[in-house]
């Protein structure tokens, strides 16, 4: 059997003093898409938070590998060098800094984790120009400050090319289709759906069964109040979609609804 | 070798007025200064003559050095110009001087001139600098200042600085305060607009025990934009005090106050900055900023916006934010891989670099820059980006 990319065992994490996530199963194989639906506030981009290593959530119990790691022993940075990607829901502005600039950063210092080379000046502009066309990104935005005034579609735009560039093997979308027009979720998934491969696993945290349209999962999940209280295929969205989350109100963990 | 203290004559009463709360300097009136000329070494010239194809003016100790400077048309030195003095007598200034040569710099057009100014000594010396910057009708002047104590010496420089702007002119001047870490800078700049002038000043603080920039602003015309900047980063016992007053006099103008910095150690930052708005001067839109990043518990951040208005139609804005280093911005950059540490220093730079940024001088902005990083903690790791 091989090791699966991400494997979480009845986590539970809380913030200030109280528990969001209230034991949290969820195994991601390699070339698999997940998809995290639920209502706002059950605990979506905590779950995201507290993977990309965010010190404000607390593991108060239970556990997550990545790739056979334990990742609660590494830091937000370590996480993201060992492969780990997050796409925020609310990517924070940097006035000061361009993307590019703070996306040499990065890429040097995943190079550097892997004790590999830097990039140079001139591969590191190709690599942004082959990445940006690839999200249709208008690379004036990237010498811009850090989402510096940055449009919703722009800012998802952004996080979507920043992962292009990191090439990282578990991505964790949150909400990357909010804010979007039509057009821009298609180049969005598109973008996506280009990074996927069998050795790459996506979570995909979305409230739409029309993103999941362009980005098909291979499984579902509804996530409320902390935990998950359902799995299915693809064919579970389009259920909530039509029956919205009360249907599964009562659900315990050994759902049977719908 | 003439030397002299100031007695009580002003250091020590300063600090009991209003305008000098937050700034004490009555060390400086039993302190015994020389007034010498000397010699600065060419190399250390060099060192900071950041662009050697714009003319450069060269002043130590308050005197010029004709030798190492490339005086240019519209530069010059002692003329008894009419000007002279006449915006500086409306400000109320309480520094002194001292003896010292007086630049004139004259419609000069858009290429930056740069000014070099010494203090040096083997024991404490003070001097005064004196620059006048006129911009008639329609002409532009371009001035970067570098302001450069040498050694360990508590030696005491007081510049002054003039800004005419004449109708439709267009003033930048950039001043950095670089160099030793144990002396006082107290400085003035008065800066007179007529109609539809625009005049930017930037000044930028990586030095010095204790600097007092003050800024004295006659908006005298209709249309007129003032940009006065400011940008800050000091360490253990280091104290900056930006001082300014900004007269909208006529109605329709834009003026904009905005300072930021860095404070670490026990370093302190003053800012008081006053829009003072004339009945008659409707439709003013004035705006004051100053954000500081404290890295330290005994870092101490003053910010004191005051507004003086006397008419209705003005929108005058004022923010003063203080804290630590953002730590969600922190995480999104950790996220991305930055170690904690360069992520820090990361956000110190963007802070600071948004100030640097519109720094319309390339030369003055990359030896800034430069500067910064090696004071900065980690700033070699921005070298490498
Ligand atoms: N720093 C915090 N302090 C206190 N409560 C918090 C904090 N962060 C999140 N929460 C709470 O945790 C709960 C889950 O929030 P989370 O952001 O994970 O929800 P979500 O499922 O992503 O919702 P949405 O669909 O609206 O994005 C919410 O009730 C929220 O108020
Ligand atoms: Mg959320």
């Amino acid at each position: 059997m091989t090791t699966p990319l991400l494997e979480i065992k009845n986590l539970h994490a809380s913030v200030e003093g109280n528990e969001i996530l209230k034991g949290v199963s969820l195994t991601v194989n390699e070339g698999e898409v997940h998809s995290i639906m639920g209502p706002n506030g059950s605990g979506k981009s905590t779950l995201a938070c507290v993977l990309a290593g965010h010190e404000a959530y607390e593991v108060t119990e239970g556990e997550m590998y990545f790739m056979g790691q334990d990742l609660t022993e590494l830091d937000a940075d370590q996480r993201a060098c060992a492969g780990v990607f997050l796409a925020f829901q609310y990517p924070v502005e940097i006035p000061g800094v361009s993307t590019k600039f703070f996306l040499k950063a990065a890429v040097n210092a995943m190079r550097k984790y892997r004790g590999e080379d830097e990039l140079d000046a001139m591969d590191f502009l190709d690599l942004v120009e082959e990445k940006a066309e690839s999200v249709s990104l208008n690379t004036d935005l990237l010498d811009r400050g850090v989402n510096e005034g940055f449009s919703g579609g722009e800012k998802k735009r952004a996080e979507i090319f920043q992962m292009a560039m990191l090439d990282p093997k578990l991505c964790v979308l949150d909400e990357t289709d909010s804010g979007l027009d039509i057009d821009a979720l298609k180049i969005v998934s598109d973008g996506v759906n280009k990074l996927r491969d069998a050795g790459r696993g996506f979570v995909v945290i979305t409230h739409y069964q029309r993103l999941l349209d362009h980005i098909v999962p291979d499984f579902v999940h509804v996530l409320m109040d902390g935990k998950i209280i359902k799995s299915g295929g693809k064919e579970l969205a389009l259920e909530l979609e039509a029956g919205g989350y009360v249907a599964f109100e009562n659900c315990g963990t050994e759902c049977c609804c719908g | 070798m003439t030397t002299m203290t100031f007695n009580n004559t002003c250091f020590e009463k300063l600090h009991k007025s209003e305008a000098w709360m937050y700034t004490n300097v009555s060390a400086l009136a039993k302190t015994e200064f020389a007034f010498a000329t000397t010699f600065v070494d060419e190399s250390i010239i060099r060192e900071y003559d950041i662009a050697p194809a714009n003319p450069l003016i060269v002043l130590i100790n308050g005197k010029l050095h004709e030798e190492a400077s490339r005086l240019c048309d519209g530069v010059t030195v002692n003329a008894n110009h009419a000007l002279q003095g006449s915006v500086a007598s409306r400000g109320d200034s309480e520094i002194p001087s001292v003896e010292c040569d007086t630049i004139t710099i004259e419609n000069a057009g858009k290429q930056t001139i740069h000014i070099l100014q010494f203090v040096s000594g083997e024991c404490p010396t003070a001097a005064s600098g004196r620059v006048l910057i006129h911009a008639s009708d329609h002409e532009e002047v371009s001035v970067a200042e570098t302001h450069v104590c040498l050694g360990e010496e508590t030696h005491l420089f007081m510049p002054l600085t003039e800004i005419v702007a004449g109708k439709e002119a267009k003033v930048t001047l950039v001043r950095a305060i670089r160099g030793s870490k144990t002396a006082y800078q107290l400085g003035q700049l008065h800066v007179c607009q007529e109609d539809s002038s625009n005049v930017q000043t930037h000044t930028i603080t990586l030095a010095g025990k204790c600097s007092r920039h003050e800024v004295f602003a006659y908006l005298d015309g209709e249309h007129i934009e003032s940009n006065f900047d400011g940008m800050y980063m000091l360490g253990d016992n280091q104290h900056v005090d930006n001082h300014l007053r900004v007269e909208h006099n006529k109605p329709r103008c834009n003026s904009r106050e905005f300072y930021k910095g860095i404070l670490d150690g026990n370093a302190k930052s003053v800012f008081t900055g006053r829009i003072y708005v004339e009945e008659g001067a409707v439709e003013t839109d004035a705006m004051q900023t100053n954000q500081n990043i404290v890295l330290s518990d005994d870092a101490n951040a003053i910010s004191r916006p005051q507004l003086e208005i006397y008419n209705d139609d003005v929108a005058c804005t004022h923010g003063a934010t203080t804290g630590e280093i953002d730590e969600e911005a922190k995480l999104y950059l950790r996220s991305r891989g930055i170690p904690a540490d360069s992520a820090e220093t990361l956000l110190m730079y963007a802070f600071l670099n948004e100030s640097l940024e519109d720094l319309a001088d390339d030369e003055f902005r990359r030896a800034l820059t430069g500067e910064l990083l090696s004071t900065m903690p980690g700033g070699d790791f921005i070298r490498t980006l």
